[in-house]
């Protein structure tokens, strides 16, 4: 897998949390993941068709996720409802799109699909013999992660 | 939903009409989300998603209007994205009409909104002040 492809949905995420959420974040120290076994609260797993094909996956601590949907909504939320579930849901597919603009000027032609939302469940993937990487992400909110699992079409 | 100073491009009827859908989508939200008997809400939120429907066409068609008359370079792909946000309400539209006016529907819908209305004025409409201010900041 090549920077590129992390650096694109690193930096589309870093714009979208500073321009939606005023919220810097910071690169952590990408890891090498055999497959992965969701354990925080929330995730969100946007599909990438293309000439990248795989998953991107973003996992948030519960309280993060939280506090993400207080700043836009300036409402408390106790629960992660589907309020907060489509909000988060919405964000990530921004990011998607985002990354995909800034995949585009890399040469890479990729469509995200409609993200889908887990709460509390799960999930192992895996995508064969290939690798993923980890790339955790700091914000003064929280710690995230963001899984890509990314194959560039033969 | 707080409306932010820092959200201004400089153009006070884009300015104003963003304010309006801010205040709107908020209200939105929290008669939606507040404790009560959903029926006792419904007529309310159907009003309040009427006028949506409505002011955000009268909204993205006055911001084009703007944009084509101080020749914004891309005007193109603005259209394009307000034609994405006008589809993506009204196929919440029919969902609720062909679903019923579900509390966990609309929910959803509200957390869609907030997001795209956020990424709408904290973003995309930024650009169009960044272009009014490189040409001078003639409005």
């Amino acid at each position: 897998m090549k920077a590129e492809y992390v650096n694109s949905f690193y930096q589309a995420t870093s714009d979208v949390f500073q321009l939606m959420l005023d919220i810097q974040a910071e690169r952590g120290t990408l890891r090498l993941l055999e497959d992965m076994v969701l354990s925080k609260d929330a995730s969100v797993m946007l599909g990438v068709t293309g000439d990248l094909r795989g998953t991107i996956l973003f996992t948030f601590p519960k309280d993060m996720v939280l506090e993400m949907v207080k700043i836009m909504s300036g409402m408390e939320m106790a629960e992660i409802d589907s309020f907060v579930s489509s909000a988060i849901g919405e964000v990530a597919n921004i990011i998607g799109g985002n990354a995909v603009t800034i995949l585009a000027n890399h040469n890479y032609a990729c469509d995200i699909a409609t993200p889908q939302v887990l709460v509390g469940e799960y999930k192992s993937l895996s995508v064969g013999n290939e690798k993923a990487l980890l790339l955790p992400l700091i914000t003064s909110i929280g710690e995230f992660e963001i899984a890509l699992f990314l194959k560039e079409k033969q | 939903m707080m409306w932010k100073e820092k959200y201004k491009i400089g153009v006070p009827l884009i300015d104003q009409q963003h304010e309006e859908l801010f205040n709107r989508v908020s209200d939105f939200i929290q008669t939606v989300r507040k404790e009560g008997a959903w029926e006792a809400k419904l007529e309310k939120i159907k009003a309040t998603m009427a006028f949506m429907q409505e002011y955000v066409v009268v909204h993205f068609d006055e911001e084009e209007v703007y944009q084509a008359q101080i020749q914004y370079p891309d005007l193109e792909n603005h259209k394009q994205a307000h034609a994405k946000f006008k589809e993506a309400v009204n196929g919440y539209v029919n969902r609720l009409d062909q679903e019923g006016y579900s509390e966990e529907l609309m929910q959803e819908f509200g957390g869609k909104l907030m997001a795209w209305l956020i990424m709408h004025v904290a973003a995309t409409d930024q650009k169009i002040g960044e272009y009014v201010e490189s040409q001078g900041g003639r409005i």
